[in-house]
């Protein structure tokens, strides 16, 4: 019993010892993006073969991690959107037109599927990114999300949506 | 004499300790004068004790709710049906739940998983709070929960059928239930020296709720707003099925039971964020607040036990064997994602895994104060994925385990145990492919979700205590090393989990956890008073965390899995005063500590971490009185009436993805009171929970991460007969 007594406190003595010189700066804030100067607006349209341009400002009170971008197509009206706003767009294709034309967007695999991870320079607490992403000829025109999610060195994610609407050419 | 060594090997059986039912019908028989046993025979581990009283008038919707207002042991609940326990905030597959001596298989795979058990069919659960791997192998980190089932003969030993029937009523979700069981014993008339009993019960329960309400008309979570209709969420209705049969037949010596249980239940899962993201949906989800949406889950859990024993007055022996089928479906609305396309139906995940479990075990009293024991543990998994999600692979999974123990009784105040175990293992995880291609410079390829892989694994763990009780006091201090292996999502994983859209990816070159935990256990009591002090602290070399990295891997934050050092520290207190013969003040309170000493989150506390929590109550009670005695929290006498405060204090110390949560507290009040009628006996139970209707969030809730508040005001009802 002594033995074990012993040990508990042993125990109970690293313990305190760990305790007593751990660093107590992690980083619990997940890294910012600057809502004002984000490229692209929410219901920004683009013309299909046009360049959407990115640009985005973040800061981490600690070291900014990386970040991705993703396009994918909303023709299903499910949402990730981190913004309130609805553009109406959605609604244009759930009312005017008729089901089959959204019948047809939601089976076509042909829609736009954009997915890039992007690294940022190791040691930053500030960056502004500028990314041009042209849209394929290819691309089937309607409503798309733009995705952003930007992660701090910690594993902090924060995530930032907007929506988008593409036309065809001279539409 | 006969007495003692009958208590004795009750004490003593291992590891089917739990599966005493037969042994306490035994007891009566022979001794008609049974002393409540011990479940757990290692005498120096510090332990909680409840019965099935005190699960009905807790009145919850699970099983881990119900357990939650004992110090040291917390609930994840998901939704209002759903729920997970945790000891001292171990939870998942670091916590051992033993159901009438088998592991149960269940809830140790993913963070929205229930515990797939009818509360209702059990009358005994034991918490042991420490390493507890040398009885219960693998997983039993953080601790084990014994369930057993035995046969209620103390309410009428004359008859020969018995039962009861309890309805239940909860406002907060519209839950409406009923559970009956029914039981009878036929003994032989001849041969009296050698008395033979046949006994059987069967047990029923169904319950169906609605949607649950929180005391919030909207919610924000990604700065943006969802509105909540009537203040429920959407899609949480659900409905449980559950029955058993137990059969056994008994003799002087020999006694055997066969036991099946099945439980099925169904339940949605908020459906404005399933997972981490925001959803929208053509479904009309308002339309009706009691049927289940997409997404939604499916659990069918069959379970067949059998358990023989021999019991000699010197010595005695057990076998258990069971099979167990889990059976998990979960739907969600087909949506494409990255180069996913639209999959072709709603079927997300589905898992079937069988469970084949041998025990066996022998007590050999090789002196007046010596008692050993000796026990094989073996098992076999097999797991069969389907659906368009993948997370945990196609897997097979042995494993077999000694162990051996010594008990020394050194005095009457005095007890000793020691034992060590050793643990083979062996994991065969299946190749995984992607069932849409993905474009990889000019071609397209079916990626690689999981490579094959075959591991072993050994290892090697012991544990020592001591027990001392005299005048009142009683102090038990143990200390152990326990383990668990690496399940197969944690070394074979490779994709996307569309519940919290996050990327996992495995890690095959991990090792088994180890845990190094000491438990201390003080506790003194006399007519008026009882103070219990449990204070622990534990480290693991290589405790295995799903971290998230800095990195993206398809368009979603990577999470890998690593092994940190880890160290934890914590108490639980309780004291009780009674001041008056029908008057109990109690106040019961737990804190835990918990640091990463290493790795990536070196600094970072472990995720789920619960906050301390205060649990004042003032309970008056009348009709018989009972002794003082917290740890076994019964219903005392014929009537109560209490009230009781939950204090929970603020959780700042938080690992990414989590977010900082407030202190909260609520208020709850509860009364009961039973009555005669005839040869029945009528209980009438009523509860409010949370009565000032307090928006909350609770730290250890699966629906915290995406801002969810805890549910408002109830009140539950339930009636029941005994006959």
């Amino acid at each position: 019993m002594k033995k074990n007594l012993f040990l508990a406190l042993c125990l109970c003595a690293i313990y305190i010892g760990f305790t007593a010189c751990e660093n107590k700066s992690k980083d619990d804030t997940p890294p910012m993006i600057d809502d004002a100067s984000f490229l692209p607006a929410d219901c920004d349209i683009y013309y299909i073969g046009d360049t959407i341009q990115v640009h985005f400002v973040c800061s981490d009170d600690t070291e900014l991690g990386n970040y991705n971008i993703e396009i994918h197509n909303n023709f299903d009206h499910h949402t990730h959107s981190t913004s309130a706003s609805d553009c109406g767009h959605e609604g244009e294709h759930h009312d005017e037109e008729d089901t089959e034309h959204d019948h047809e967007h939601t089976t076509a695999e042909g829609a736009w599927v954009y997915n890039q991870d992007f690294p940022i320079a190791r040691g930053l607490k500030g960056d502004t990114v500028d990314v041009n992403i042209p849209v394929p000829v290819e691309a089937t025109d309607g409503d798309y999300h733009f995705m952003l999610r930007l992660t701090d060195r910690a594993g902090w994610q924060t995530i930032k949506a907007v929506a988008i609407h593409l036309h065809e050419q001279g539409e | 004499m006969n007495l003692l060594t009958i208590t004795c090997a009750v004490l003593l059986s291992i590891p089917a300790s739990v599966e005493t039912d037969t042994t306490d019908l035994q007891i009566e028989e022979v001794t008609v004068t049974a002393p409540h046993r011990h479940v757990s025979y290692i005498v120096s581990q510090s332990s909680v004790e409840v019965d099935a009283d005190y699960v009905t008038t807790q009145m919850q919707g699970s099983l881990a709710k119900s357990l939650e207002s004992i110090a040291g042991v917390q609930a994840s609940s998901i939704g209002s049906g759903l729920s997970r326990p945790a000891i001292r905030g171990l939870g998942f597959n670091r916590l051992a739940i033993i159901h009438d001596g088998i592991r149960h298989e269940g809830q140790q795979w993913g963070d929205d998983h229930g515990l797939e058990i009818d509360q209702f069919a059990i009358d005994n659960i034991e918490i042991i709070k420490g390493a507890s791997a040398l009885l219960y192998g693998s997983d039993a980190v953080g601790g084990a929960i014994l369930l057993s089932s035995k046969s209620k003969s103390s309410i009428c030993e004359e008859k020969s059928i018995s039962g009861s029937t309890h309805i239940f009523a909860r406002s907060n979700n519209t839950l409406i239930g009923v559970s009956t069981q029914v039981e009878g014993t036929r003994k032989s008339l001849h041969s009296t020296s050698s008395p033979h009993t046949f006994y059987w019960r069967l047990n029923a329960t169904y319950q169906d709720y609605g949607d649950y309400s929180v005391p919030t008309d909207s919610f924000e979570y990604y700065s943006y707003r969802i509105p909540l209709y009537k203040r429920t969420l959407r899609n949480t209705a659900g409905r449980e099925a559950d029955g058993s049969l137990m059969l056994g037949y008994n003799t002087r010596h020999w006694h055997t039971c066969l036991r099946v249980y099945e439980t099925w239940s169904q339940s949605g899962f908020f459906a404005n964020a399933h997972g981490l993201e925001v959803r929208l949906s053509d479904i009309d989800y308002d339309h009706s607040q009691r049927d289940i949406d997409l997404p939604k889950q499916s659990v069918n859990h069959l379970k067949m036990l059998w358990h023989t024993a021999y019991i000699h007055d010197n010595w005695g022996m057990e076998v258990d064997a069971a099979w167990q089928h889990n059976l998990r479906r979960e739907e969600s609305e087909p949506v494409s994602h990255g180069y996913m396309p639209t999959p072709p139906n709603s079927m997300e995940r589905q898992f079937s895994k069988h469970t084949a479990t041998i025990n066996a075990s022998a007590r050999w009293n090789v002196a007046a104060k010596h008692t050993l024991r000796f026990g094989l543990q073996s098992e076999m998994q097999h797991n069969r994925r389907s659906g368009w999600g993948f997370i945990i692979p196609d897997f097979e999974q042995y494993s077999v385990g000694v162990y051996a123990g010594e008990e020394w009784r050194v005095n009457s105040r005095w007890t000793l145990n020691a034992g060590v175990r050793y643990d083979f293992f062996h994991t065969h995880i299946h190749a995984y492919n992607d069932w849409y291609l993905t474009p990889i410079g000019n071609t397209a390829i079916y990626q690689e979700r999981s490579a094959s892989l075959a591991r072993h694994f050994h290892s090697f763990t012991w544990s020592a205590g001591v027990r001392y009780t005299h005048r009142g006091w009683t102090f038990k201090a143990n200390i152990g090393k326990a383990f668990r292996t690496p399940i197969a999502k944690e070394l074979g994983a490779d994709g996307i989990n569309y519940h919290i859209f996050r990327y996992e990816a495995g890690n095959s070159a991990l090792n088994p956890e180890q845990s190094y935990q000491a438990d201390l256990s003080l506790a003194w009591e006399n007519d008026f008073v009882r103070v219990q002090a449990d204070p622990f602290v534990g480290y693991f070399p290589n405790y295995i965390y799903l971290s998230p990295t800095p990195d993206y891997r398809e368009g979603l934050q990577l999470y890998r899995y690593t092994q940190a050092q880890v160290i934890r520290a914590g108490a639980e207190a309780i004291l009780t005063f009674r001041p008056w013969r029908h008057l109990d003040i109690s106040v019961q309170g737990e804190y835990l500590f918990a640091r990463q000493l290493s790795g990536d989150k070196k600094g970072y506390g472990l995720p789920f971490s619960p906050p301390w929590r205060l649990m004042p109550e003032v309970k008056f009670h009348w009709g018989k009185e009972s002794k003082i005695n917290n740890s076994k929290s019964k219903t005392i006498g014929k009537g109560f009436a209490a009230i009781n405060v939950r204090v929970c204090g603020a959780q700042r110390d938080i690992v990414p993805p989590e977010k900082p949560t407030d202190g909260w507290w609520t208020l709850n009040l509860s009364a009961g009171q039973r009555f005669v009628l005839r040869t029945c006996l009528l209980s009438i139970t009523l509860k409010a929970d949370n009565i000032l209707n307090t928006k909350y969030y609770d730290h250890t809730s699966y629906y915290r991460l995406i801002d969810i508040p805890e549910a408002g005001w109830n009140l539950s009802a339930m009636v029941g007969v005994e006959f």
